[in-house]
């Protein structure tokens, strides 16, 4: 079974990493490095590839991030729900596709799958890994953007197919939530579709997280910065 | 009738659409199915038709861009007959009120309005965000108000998160004319698409799934394995050459002195909106073993008799028997009538022990016309064959 680096000594020490075929809610407040971190999760490592749902940032400020963290611009692919609205006539490329909004779920789907489609097919970059099944990290950022474009039940179901599907494709998925704009029913639901949870939380500007769901790791806080996308315990 | 924009749908359903049905695009989620609705769009708009389009998830420029670079088309097909409601409209009749009944009557005001405005013949509703703000009932009863003559035709396309129980429901509550069901095997790999005719309200055409690609913006169904078989030197590597557009046979010398294929035909080829591959098995006894295996997975079966040999029936009556016990679509094709002294179709019959459920086809292999008429009625065959 594949296990996915996390870069975070503290994690990779005691479980080898995030195991193939799991999913994990990322649940902070705004401004708590969240999506530093989740972008640091999911930066593919050698052989890797990483694909990005990002419902607040443009696709090319998305590969900005990932290329200042040194990911490898060949292995991301992005599915942007923001640039069509102000380019409607953007066209799809195999790393970069486009849907109309983030109330687009359909659309969502269908670039998920072509996606992975073409990682699975080798078409997906020049010098592939050779490694099979090749192995996707995917970032959903936001899963509180789709929530407040879609009715619960409807995203609930729709979470549900697409961790389905990054299971069956022996993948590691990381979901943004922010816990400050949702009742504790919406958290918990969110929460039953997932393998763990990684809380984050800031303090007197000291930022923490905990993880919690992998076996032999303790869920203890422990206090973190993000220095050049690598996810740093401090003391 | 109305095209579905898809030849090989069309022909499964009898030439089309009825005028006035209700309709049902539902796609699983991932499923790249969004041509289904687009294509059937497309041909309505080149038919003069007038359409309209309810898109309350994205703009009518987004959509335009979108459905003409899917279908290959120039963005000038929109400066035809249609008229859109889109998510800018959504959001003013969202905020027009906060009591969904009130919203329920904005939005089918705005539909009814459209409609007889611009004596629209179809309408095309993405349903799912109404569904969203005012449940199944209200999104399909904002729909109903678009059917402003008998004559309106209603297409829905929807994403179907609660899976065969969804559909189930939509035969039973609710009265479509046409439901097709659009999925995705999400095997990792391969990965393959296929749509099932799941109800029809005007002809008897049974459930059915079948594989398609999309190529060139088009849907193309796709019949994946035709397996081409029957006694040796009955004509099978002919009747795979003549059928294809492209194929390859691998042949020895057999030990009458005739070429005998030693382990398979392949055939490829692209006809009436199906793409189709053949697959010819070896006739000679001693490749009975691989015969099975090359009919697993297969969506029909050609029997190929040499119709002056009665003397080869007995071993014809072996491949049938295989093809039984696959519960396959069958039909055979005698072949080599063009000579003198051939068997009648009561004699096949009776020799071979077949119902008159199961077409025989005289015909010659070297014929391409002839090797058509049979894979046209196998293909009328597996589309509505009854398991």
């Amino acid at each position: 079974m594949y296990n996915f680096k996390t870069g975070i000594a503290h994690i990779d020490a005691v479980s080898g990493g995030f195991e193939a075929g799991t999913n994990f809610l990322i649940l902070a407040p705004p401004m708590s490095l969240a999506e530093e971190l989740a972008y640091s999760l999911t930066r593919p490592l050698t052989g890797e590839y990483a694909i990005v749902l990002s419902t607040n940032d443009r696709a090319a400020e998305v590969v900005d991030a990932f290329k200042v963290i040194g990911g490898d611009k060949r292995y991301v692919g992005t599915i942007d729900a923001i640039t069509k609205s102000s380019s409607p006539g953007i066209a799809d490329t195999n790393r970069l596709m486009f849907v109309a909004s983030p109330t687009d779920l359909t659309g969502i789907g269908i670039k998920f799958s072509k996606m992975v489609e073409l990682i699975f097919d080798g078409d997906f970059s020049d010098g592939e890994s050779g490694l099979f099944p090749p192995p996707v990290r995917f970032c959903v950022n936001s899963v509180s953007t789709l929530l407040m474009y879609r009715k619960l039940e409807v995203l609930y179901q729709f979470l549900h197919v697409l961790t389905s599907k990054l299971k069956k494709i022996d993948g590691v998925g990381f979901y943004l939530l922010n816990k400050e704009s949702f009742d504790d029913k919406t958290v918990s639901l969110i929460k039953q579709l997932m393998t763990g949870v990684i809380e984050v939380k800031v303090e007197q500007n000291v930022h923490s997280m905990r993880v919690q769901g992998i076996k032999g790791l303790s869920s203890d806080w422990l206090k973190f910065s993000v220095q050049k996308g690598q996810v740093v315990i401090t003391p | 009738m109305i095209s579905t924009g898809i030849n090989g749908i069309d022909e499964m359903l009898g030439g089309g659409i009825p005028k006035g049905s209700w309709v049902l695009y539902s796609m699983e989620p991932g499923v790249d199915g969004q041509l289904f609705t687009i294509s059937t769009l497309f041909s309505a708009l080149k038919k003069g038709l007038s359409c309209l389009v309810v898109l309350p998830h994205t703009t009518f420029d987004i959509f335009k861009y979108d459905a003409a670079a899917k279908r290959g088309c120039p963005l000038e097909i929109f400066n035809k007959k249609v008229v859109f409601i889109d998510a800018i409209d959504r959001e003013r009749i969202e905020k027009s009120s906060r009591k969904r009944k009130e919203v329920q009557k904005k939005w089918e005001a705005r539909i009814e309005k459209l409609c007889t405005e611009n004596d629209v013949d179809v309408v095309f509703i993405y349903v799912d965000l109404i569904n969203d703000d005012l449940g199944l009932d209200g999104a399909l009863s904002v729909a109903n108000t678009a059917k402003t003559t008998s004559k309106t035709t209603v297409i829905l396309e929807h994403l179907n998160l609660d899976g065969k129980r969804c559909i189930e429901r939509f035969i039973k509550k609710y009265t479509f004319d046409l439901i097709i069901s659009i999925s995705s095997s999400f095997r990792t790999h391969p990965h393959f698409d296929y749509f099932t005719l799941m109800h029809t309200s005007w002809s008897t055409v049974p459930k059915r799934s079948v594989p398609f690609v999309i190529t060139e913006g088009n849907v193309v169904p796709y019949i994946p394995k035709i397996v081409v078989t029957g006694p040796a030197q009955s004509g099978k590597s002919t009747f795979i050459t003549s059928a294809s557009d492209f194929g390859v046979s691998i042949d020895r010398r057999g030990t009458t002195g005739d070429p005998t294929t030693v382990a398979m035909d392949f055939g490829w080829l692209s006809w009436k909106d199906f793409d189709i591959t053949l697959y010819g098995t070896p006739g000679e006894p001693r490749f009975d073993p691989i015969v099975p295996n090359l009919l697993n997975h297969a969506m029909g079966v050609i029997l190929v008799v040499d119709a002056t040999k009665p003397q080869a029936l007995e071993r014809a009556r072996y491949h049938i028997q295989l093809i039984k016990e696959k519960h396959l679509p069958m039909v055979v094709a005698a072949n080599k009538a063009d000579l003198p002294k051939t068997m009648s179709d009561s004699q096949i019959r009776k020799e071979l022990q077949l119902g008159e459920d199961i077409p025989i086809f005289f015909i010659s292999a070297t014929r391409k016309s002839d090797v058509r008429l049979v894979l046209e009625s196998l293909i009328n065959f597996i589309t509505k064959f009854t398991y």
